[in-house]
């Protein structure tokens, strides 16, 4: 399908785990991305790496805050990769809903990773 | 708008073809040498547009369609959604934000919502070529 774009989720080598989005995002791969959240419905963090998203919409941004709900009812992370390297529509949708400032957000997947394990460690 | 379209598209009301349309409203827009704001803009607007339709037009199980009308000018863009379904009706949404319609009034110049006598609903939206977000 034109334009339509994956999903991976990785455990991420002793890491947190990662679902990493590429492509284009809408209402055609929302489930798909809920399920995966659903996947890690008991992780200790989540990491929602869009660094190689080029596109998402309101539908995409519903599944990512009822992931982020869910993670605060559970009292774990839910965080967002969104660098300066990151397609300015992903950015522009942030800023335009406000979500820059509801997401915990880190530039890099790595930095995202030391993030979290200094959580853990002083939690 | 008695004008005919420059480009007319009608597919089925259904996720899978929110992105034909977006990928058409994009080559659309890099014809007419949009800047990259304003084609980032166009398409989201056109896909919340599109949503709306799939999500809520034709709740009662009928298959529908999405039509798109696309009208260019030197500096603007003019996008009409239309469809054949219930109007605009509130529907429960497992997980939405009600964002859609009011980012669509974030992106664009003007916006027009009409529920014509015959039934459905026509969103008529149009942006600036080269300075998408109108000043404060």
């Amino acid at each position: 399908m034109t334009g339509a774009g994956r999903i991976e989720a990785t455990a991420a080598d002793g890491g947190w785990p990662v679902i990493a989005l590429s492509g284009e995002h809408d209402l055609s791969t929302a489930p798909e991305l809920r399920a995966r959240l659903h996947d890690l419905a008991e992780a200790d963090a989540v990491i929602i790496d869009l660094d190689q998203t080029t596109f998402v919409d309101s539908s995409i941004l519903g599944v990512l805050v009822g992931g982020l709900r869910r993670a605060r009812e559970r009292d774990v992370p839910f965080v967002v990769v969104l660098g300066d390297q990151a397609h300015p529509a992903i950015r522009r949708i942030f800023e335009l809903t406000g979500l820059h400032d509801v997401f915990p957000i880190y530039p890099t997947r790595g930095q995202a990773q030391a993030g979290l394990s200094r959580q853990g460690e002083t939690a | 708008m008695n004008q005919a379209a420059d480009v007319s598209l009608i597919v089925p009301a259904v996720p899978d073809s929110i992105a034909v349309i977006r990928q058409t409203v994009s080559g659309i827009c890099e014809a007419l040498g949009a800047d990259t704001r304003a084609v980032g803009d166009i398409k989201l607007a056109a896909t919340e547009a599109c949503t709306n339709v799939v999500l809520h037009a034709y709740a009662n199980g009928d298959a529908g369609t999405i039509e798109v009308d696309a009208y260019a000018a030197e500096d603007e863009l003019r996008l009409l959604v239309r469809d054949h379904g219930a109007g605009m009706t509130p529907a429960p949404m497992a997980e939405g934000l009600g964002l859609g319609l009011p980012l669509i009034a974030a992106l664009t110049s003007t916006l027009t919502i009409l529920e014509p006598e015959n039934g459905g609903t026509e969103v008529s939206m149009t942006f600036s070529l080269r300075e998408s977000t109108p000043d404060p």
